[in-house]
Order: C-alpha cells, then structure tokens, then sequence
C-alpha cells in the first residue's frame, strides 16, 4: 500500500500525525509525505523543517526493532525537476519526503497519480468548514479529483462509527481494506448502507455486494450493520451521519449513482458539517 | 429445543437470517425448519386436478431449487430439523397455515433496515404478524453479541413481555440489560435514575426476580427513538411486546439496527 499525507505547517496536519503512524504500522505501507510551497528555486526551510519534524514522529511511534523504514539523518534533498524536490529512505518500506511548487491541490493530485498512491490523506482547519491555510477549496479538490482514496481528518476524535455508503460502483479489495483499517484505527462499528436506485432494476446487485461485504467484515470479525436507502434519502442521512461518524463513501466506476448525487456542493456541504473525518473510496 | 420456522426468499434479509439464526443456535438451541413461498401467477395455470397438480409441482420445484442454493450458499453451521418446506399460493396464507398446523414456538425472517419508520410499521402490522400464533423475531442484522435487551416503556405490558420472552429466551445463555426509553427531544440521549421507569419498569424487575432471572443492568433512556435505536445496535436482538401504532416505541423499533423479538 502507499500512503501520501499532504502536510503543511498548520497544526490541523500535526494532528493528523499519530493516526497516519497507526496506519502506517498496520498496513506496512510505504509513505510520502508532500510538503507545496507557492513558489521558489530551493525549498522552503519552514517546510523542510515541518516535514523532518513530522517524519520523526512517524518513526517514534515505532520501536527500533520494528521500525520498517530506514534512517534519515544521512539523507539529502535531491533536484527531481524544477521546483520537485526528494529525500527518500529505503528500509523494508519506503519513506519519502517530497516538496513541490505550485498550487497544493494540483501538486497532491499529480504526486498521487505518479507515484500511484492508494490513499491521500489530508488534514484541514474546522474555523470555516473544512479549509487549508485558509483555503476553502483544497480538501474539497483534491477529494473529488484524486485518483486514489482520500480522507479527509477534521477532527481527529475517536468516532464510534463508520458509515460507509455503497451503490452501483465497483468496490476493490483495497476499499474495502481500507475501511477495516479505518474500523481497526478508530475501534468503531461499521455501518453498510445500501443505496437502491428508483428503478428497481438493480436491487438484486446491490444486496449482493451487501451480502459479500458483510460476509468479508464478518469473517474479519467486525461487526457490521445493514441498512438500506432509497436515493433520494442519501444525502440527508449521510449529512446527519457525518455529523458523529465518519462517512465513507464508494465513488468509484462509470455506474456510480453517488458520484451523480454527491456534487461538488454536496462534497464540500459533507466536508462542512463532518465534526470527524471523510473517505471518499476509489 | 424451541421450534423456529424461518422464511427465506433469495435476498439480502433471508442471507443475514440464516446466518443469525446459526449464530443463535449456539446461545438458544434451536430446531430450525426452514418455509419458502412461491406466489405464482394465478392467471398462469390452467385446469384443475392433475392439470393444477403438475403447475403446482413445477412451481414448486423452482422454489425448492431456491431454497437448495440460498442453503448451499449461505453453508450455516446449524442443522436443519425437517426438509425444507415448500408452498404454492399467498405468502401469509400460507406460512400463517403453517404457524398454526405446526406448533411452532417461534417465527423467524429477515427484514432489512430503511430510513423510513413507517415501511417497519407497515411490515410489522402486516396481517402475517397479526395472525401469528407465536413470537416473531424480526432479524434485521447479523449482530454477534452476547447480550439482549428488553425493551420496555408506558405503554409496555411488562407481565407480557417478562412471560413471553422469557418463554423464548429464558434458558438461553444470554444475558440481558432493561432498558426503559421514555421520549424527549433532547440533543443527545439522557440516561435517567432508574426511578424515572416508573411502576411498569418495577413490574418487569419484580416478575424477573420471581422467575430466578436478573437483568445485567437496568437504564433509563430519555431521547429521540433515533438516539435510543441506535443504543440499541450493539444487542443481540431487542425483545419488545408488539406495539398496536405508529408510537415513539414503534419508531425506536424501527430504529433499532439489532434484530427485533415481538411478543403478544
């Protein structure tokens, strides 16, 4: 699995810290952390410095026997392109520090897909809804354009509950991992809710993914609650929902009904009221 | 052992039913029989006698090909009592038929969660539940705990509901908490002073004590039947008399995502 954590010097990525190393350790991944500054031909030293810091956090939630990724201290930031710059270190996993000029959203997008990340994680500000140094509109891009996973931590507080929303779309072995990490890292229950189109046609499909989902948790042995909604009740329940738990919601595939329902509005509206965090699953 | 007929159709709700019921087994022994309905086509059918006999035979069939995949799929580790039953006809004709001819202690099928109380109402007053003569166990998920609750509140007749559902559930291994809901708008869910539950609430204590039962813990719950249904999820199943409208209780069943034991 690879991991990149968009990060800057706020105290809403600080924060995020703790349960990236939780994922980290159990998912064995590979990581990135990407650090974007506006603009420059050397990278910002704020930004080195914040990026040093927050990986030796990462590490020492690890005990040294333990510990995946190699050591730092003798790594120096290479030239990858004009206004790219790395360090990596190679252990049993990667980790990697990356700082990028330009716009934070784009550069998170463009990261994700060159390196094929499965998850992007972002931290963001509640003052005004759910923003980035101030920008309403960072998290909210890079969830809806993201090539990959994307969660979204606001709040970083235990939630009781994962709700996680599944239609028509093609629901991949790493989504549905990825909501039992989330179960594993916030020791939640995890609701499944169905979503059934107004044409009946494909009820039988969706209660068939149900019942290979349920099937796939159970095994796993968490518990997992079935509840089944018509469309036009989606968007009411998922935006109560976000309110204590944490909303995941599968948008992946051409047949995707969420991906008609859940516009950029209503993203960011989801993005606004959630007092937790947002996955938004591919 | 109790007696349980469950139905299944090839869905969602019949998948999760067989797999609670297996799970119950081990905490309830159960004899397990297991009713499908084929609700063919009157106009299809021609003739009468050996005519009607062979259509009934052919649908028939095709229902218990139903029944052999949703048992080979679903492989629960819970030995059938008797060979699958096969109808023709109307649903609740039928399985009420079958209530009444086989002394049935309980009846059992799946029913999946909606957002809207009123689908849970319209299913539960349901001339099938109406008519049962036994307990219905409403499974709406497949929750593995070791725990009921009983669900009381004013309008519960708790002498009722204590005989009933200890007739079911009393040997079980099971334990079990009382929770009595009384209904408040309030911003999130309230636990009262157990005095709050009133007489109701000392009856259901006393008529348990006089069984040699105890319940593990005894709350009060004041909010919303959404705050209180969602309480509710972490039960094995919630055990509640029948509720006659469209009452808070009703609405805290509905919401309730653990299964729903009723008793008359």
């Amino acid at each position: 699995m690879k991991i990149l954590v968009a990060l800057d010097t706020k105290d809403y990525s600080r924060k995020i810290l703790k349960n990236v190393a939780r994922l980290a350790e159990n998912t064995l991944a590979d990581i990135i952390f990407l650090g974007v500054q506006e603009a420059g031909t050397n990278p910002a030293k704020s930004i080195e410095k914040a990026l040093l810091k927050y990986q030796q956090d990462v590490y020492s939630h690890f005990s040294p026997e333990e510990l995946p990724y190699a050591d730092f201290s003798s790594q120096k930031w290479k030239e990858k392109g004009p206004g790219d710059w790395i360090m990596t270190a190679r252990g049993m996993k990667e980790f990697c520090l990356r700082i990028r000029t330009g716009s934070v959203a784009k550069q998170t997008i463009a990261v994700a897909a060159e390196v094929g990340s499965d998850l992007i994680i972002i931290g963001c500000g509640s003052k005004f809804g759910c923003e980035w140094d101030g920008e309403m509109n960072v998290p909210l891009r890079i969830a809806k354009d993201a090539p990959c996973s994307v969660l979204v931590v606001k709040h970083v507080r235990k939630a009781g509950e994962i709700v996680s929303i599944l239609d028509q779309s093609v629901v991949s072995q790493d989504s549905l991992e990825m909501v039992n990490q989330l179960v594993t890292l916030y020791d939640a229950g995890l609701k499944i809710v169905g979503v059934k189109e107004k044409k009946g046609g494909k009820k039988d499909k969706i209660e068939k993914k149900m019942v290979d989902l349920l099937k796939y948790y159970n095994d796993l042995g968490i518990s997992a609650w079935i509840k089944l909604l018509e469309s036009k009740d989606v968007k009411d329940y998922v935006t109560q929902s976000s309110r204590k738990a944490i909303v995941a919601l599968w948008m992946g595939g051409k047949e995707s009904l969420l991906k008609k329902l859940f516009s950029r509005s209503m993203v960011d509206k989801l993005l606004e009221t959630t007092r937790s965090s947002l996955l938004i699953l591919r | 052992m109790l007696k349980t007929l469950l139905y299944i159709n090839e869905d969602l709700a019949s998948s999760i039913a067989l797999r609670y019921l297996a799970y119950l087994n081990k905490v309830v022994p159960i004899a397990l029989y297991v009713a499908h309905v084929e609700e063919a086509d009157e106009k299809e059918h021609a003739g009468t006698g050996w005519v009607r006999r062979a259509w009934e035979d052919g649908v028939a069939s095709n229902g218990k090909l139903l029944v052999d995949r949703m048992l080979r799929t679903e492989n629960i580790d819970c030995p059938l009592a008797g060979r699958p039953k096969i109808f023709v006809g109307d649903r609740e004709t039928e399985i009420i038929y079958e209530l009444r001819s086989g002394n049935y202690d309980l009846f059992a099928h799946g029913y999946l969660n909606t957002a809207d109380p009123d689908d849970f109402f319209s299913f539960i007053n349901s001339p099938l539940h109406a008519k049962a003569p036994c307990p219905v166990l409403v499974i709406k998920n497949l929750t593995v705990s070791k725990k009921y609750a009983l669900l009381c509140a004013d309008s519960v007749d708790s002498r009722k509901l204590v005989e009933k559902s200890m007739q079911i559930l009393g040997d079980s291994t099971f334990g079990f908490d009382i929770v009595f809901f009384k209904f408040k708008e309030n911003e999130q869910l309230v636990t009262l002073e157990r005095e709050e539950g009133g007489r109701n609430l000392v009856e259901a204590e006393t008529l348990l004590s006089g069984m040699g039962k105890t319940a593990e813990n005894v709350v009060v719950l004041s909010g919303t039947p959404e705050q209180v249904g969602d309480y509710l999820k972490d039960y094995a199943l919630v055990a509640s008399t029948f509720p006659g409208r469209k009452s808070m209780r009703m609405q805290t069943l509905a919401n309730s995502l653990a299964s729903v034991l009723l008793v008359r």
